[in-house]
């Protein structure tokens, strides 16, 4: 794997923006300016750059209720995606959706999801889709460790291993569902294990490496379009915050956080960087100050917007 | 009950330690390659073979390495009735990190706590990892998946039966056992690492996702054996100047345009023409020199290096690479000596 200058300095940049971008929606969060939940992406932010960082124009994504980091990193833009969280009329829908609500149809993004297993039939439906249009594109499904025991998921993986579907099951293993260790909701502790049932390659990898997952998915991908079918890919990972912003996370122990944070994906990817001479210390600066701006910009717009009107509480309920 | 041969239970305080890696056979070479897929079930289900092994010769005390899967204990759960162990079974004090550390770490602790042999499950990565933190003890390593040229595919009956003869000492470790070659791996004058078959300079920009299997990304390497029946860069070495793991040589090869062409499986069936510029034989203590190139160095089949355009990097032969048991020699001369006589 090679990648230009160009190519992994906007990955980086995309690492940054879901980290600043999450940052602060603890900020508004805490501030009571956010209705609803919020769940937070932050100390994943390779799994999402990695894996859509060779996805094209045909190619969709079914996302989770921690859905931010995949949305930026697939181009959203952080304007609408705060206006959403603000419950702002500017907003993804309208405001009317939150967090856990955010799609973006013209980049193929399926939607966050507040159901957990919900992605993987819309990611199987999305391939089909493909399929049948020979458009070349692919579905990629991201999921959770939890979600793993959901019967939509082999329900998915299923249909998409016997059509052989152009699809990428992700499952970014946190090792929490909500507040549940793994060890103590399914007999496997790599859930690429599943695979083998469904007759699938399914392998895992390092989910705080953008390097391992970037490659691990450009194979799967590679695979789906040759018509060999589906992949399941595991990202072990961690999510820094709770389950939802608020959650006290009594259930883990702050040796554990401290340990998973100093793998912080985005310092690994840096130091690379400045190995490789692509990034000086002084430009690296600079690209934190660009994305703060951004950010700042994004929530300002979001507080300027004007909340939805009770005269379009009942549009957007049904299709015309 | 179980039949138990006639060793010598008691006489000898004895004990095996054990290093199960749950997180080997899942890379990417199940993608790229077609490697097999090797569950932690049937890891555990090989370690309650070995386990059954070491009992029926007699070994007092078996130490697993903790891991995140359970291996050990869940191995031992399913070790009752008349397969119940006379052996006492304990567990390595130790956190464990989900990583290689925890490899090494143990190995450390094993070697520290001088245990008379240590069985590890895993591959050419495990292994490497476990001769990094203990060099002494000999191993007896058990392949878990088919990518690998150190650790042998093995029945784990046989494995822990072996183990067992040499940490009892009924069959001593000097007949059993061979001192295998290595290579240093020296990052700017400091020995940061170790390859015990081969040591590869790859055309690539990071780490990643580990695995090689891309022939043109291939520079150089090094190499301490390689036969035609080796899978990855040994096979290379196969077709070319085959060495064994006795042979007190190791080789230097520089791929590109040449003359020379072998056919290699460079990966579960990825077989494959490789085009050699060059080649040298070399002794122990040679030393093959790389600077002033990005590249990454993979050891063992695993990229593990970055390398910047400052560094310098010395690859080694040495000789003082691990003890490894050769359990079928074990066992021909444990059967020579009547050990496997009821009556």
């Amino acid at each position: 794997m090679t990648l230009s200058k160009e190519k992994l300095l906007e990955l980086y940049k995309k690492m940054i923006t879901i980290r600043l971008f999450e940052e602060h929606a603890v900020e508004l969060f805490a501030n009571g300016e956010i209705p609803g939940f919020v769940h937070l992406y932050i100390g994943e932010e390779a799994t999402a750059v990695g894996v859509t960082a060779i996805l094209g124009d045909n190619d969709y994504i079914a996302s989770t209720h921690r859905g931010h980091g995949h949305l930026i990193a697939r181009g959203g833009d952080v304007k609408l995606m705060y206006a959403e969280l603000l419950g702002r009329k500017t907003g993804y829908c309208k405001g009317k959706g939150g967090s856990m609500h955010i799609a973006d149809m013209t980049l193929g993004f399926l939607g966050a999801n507040g159901i957990v297993g919900a992605g993987p039939p819309l990611a199987a439906g999305a391939a089909f889709a493909n399929k049948y249009r020979k458009d070349n594109g692919v579905a990629v499904c991201f999921f959770g460790d939890g979600a793993s025991n959901r019967g939509t998921l082999h329900e998915a993986l299923n249909l998409a291993s016997i059509w052989k579907l152009p699809a990428v099951f992700i499952c970014e293993n946190n090792m929490y569902g909500i507040s549940m260790n793994q060890e103590y909701h399914q007999n496997i502790k790599d859930v690429a294990d599943r695979a083998s049932a469904y007759g699938i390659p399914g392998i895992s990898v390092d989910g705080n490496d953008l390097f391992a997952v970037f490659e691990a998915a450009e194979e799967a991908v590679k695979r789906a379009r040759q018509g060999d079918g589906p992949t399941l890919i595991e990202c072990k990972t961690y999510r820094w915050r709770g389950h939802f912003e608020g959650d006290p996370t009594v259930y883990r122990s702050e040796q554990e956080v401290e340990t998973w944070k100093k793998k912080d994906p985005i310092p690994r990817v840096k130091k690379r960087l400045l190995d490789l001479g692509v990034l000086t210390e002084q430009e690296d600066q600079a690209v934190w100050d660009e994305i703060r701006k951004e950010i700042q910009a994004g929530i300002d717009f979001a507080k300027s917007s004007p909340l939805p009107d009770e005269s379009e509480l009942l549009e957007d309920v049904y299709c015309d | 009950m179980a039949v138990r041969f006639p060793f010598i239970r008691g006489m000898v305080m004895s004990t095996v330690g054990i290093i199960a890696n749950p997180a080997s056979g899942k890379d990417i070479r199940r993608l790229v390659a077609h490697a097999t897929v090797f569950d932690n079930i049937e890891k555990v289900n090989i370690v309650r073979r070995i386990l059954l092994g070491l009992d029926a010769v007699g070994v007092g005390q078996v130490l697993f390495m903790p891991d995140y899967f359970g291996i050990g204990r869940q191995a031992l759960e399913g070790l009752t009735g008349r397969y119940s162990l006379k052996t006492k079974v304990d567990y390595l004090d130790m956190p464990v990190t989900w990583g290689q550390e925890d490899s090494l770490a143990a190995a450390r602790l094993m070697d520290d706590l001088k245990v008379n042999c240590i069985i590890t499950l895993g591959g050419d990565g495990t292994n490497r990892i476990v001769a990094k933190g203990c060099r002494q003890v000999p191993l007896v390593p058990v392949s878990t998946g088919t990518n690998n040229v150190f650790p042998a595919m093995v029945e784990g009956t046989t494995a822990g039966l072996a183990a067992a003869l040499v940490a009892t000492g009924q069959i001593s470790w000097e007949a059993a056992a061979d001192r295998m070659k290595r290579i240093s791996i020296v990052l700017n004058g400091q020995e940061i690492d170790l390859a015990l078959v081969d040591a590869v300079v790859l055309r690539e920009q990071f780490v990643g996702s580990r695995a090689i299997w891309d022939e043109e990304k291939i520079i150089k390497f090094v190499a301490t054996r390689g036969e035609a029946f080796n899978i990855g860069i040994a096979s290379i070495v196969g077709g070319l100047y085959p060495l064994s793991p006795q042979d007190p040589n190791g080789i230097v090869v520089e791929l590109g345009k040449g003359e020379t062409k072998v056919l290699a499986t460079l990966g579960p069936g990825l077989i494959m023409p490789i085009s050699i510029s060059d080649y040298r034989i070399l002794n122990f203590d040679d030393k093959v020199i790389v600077k002033k190139e990005t590249c990454v160095i993979a050891v063992d089949g695993e990229r593990e290096i970055e390398v910047g355009p400052k560094d310098t990097v010395v690859l080694q032969l040495k000789a003082d690479g691990p003890l490894v048991v050769n359990v079928k020699k074990t066992l021909d001369m444990a059967a020579r000596q009547g050990l496997f006589k009821l009556t």
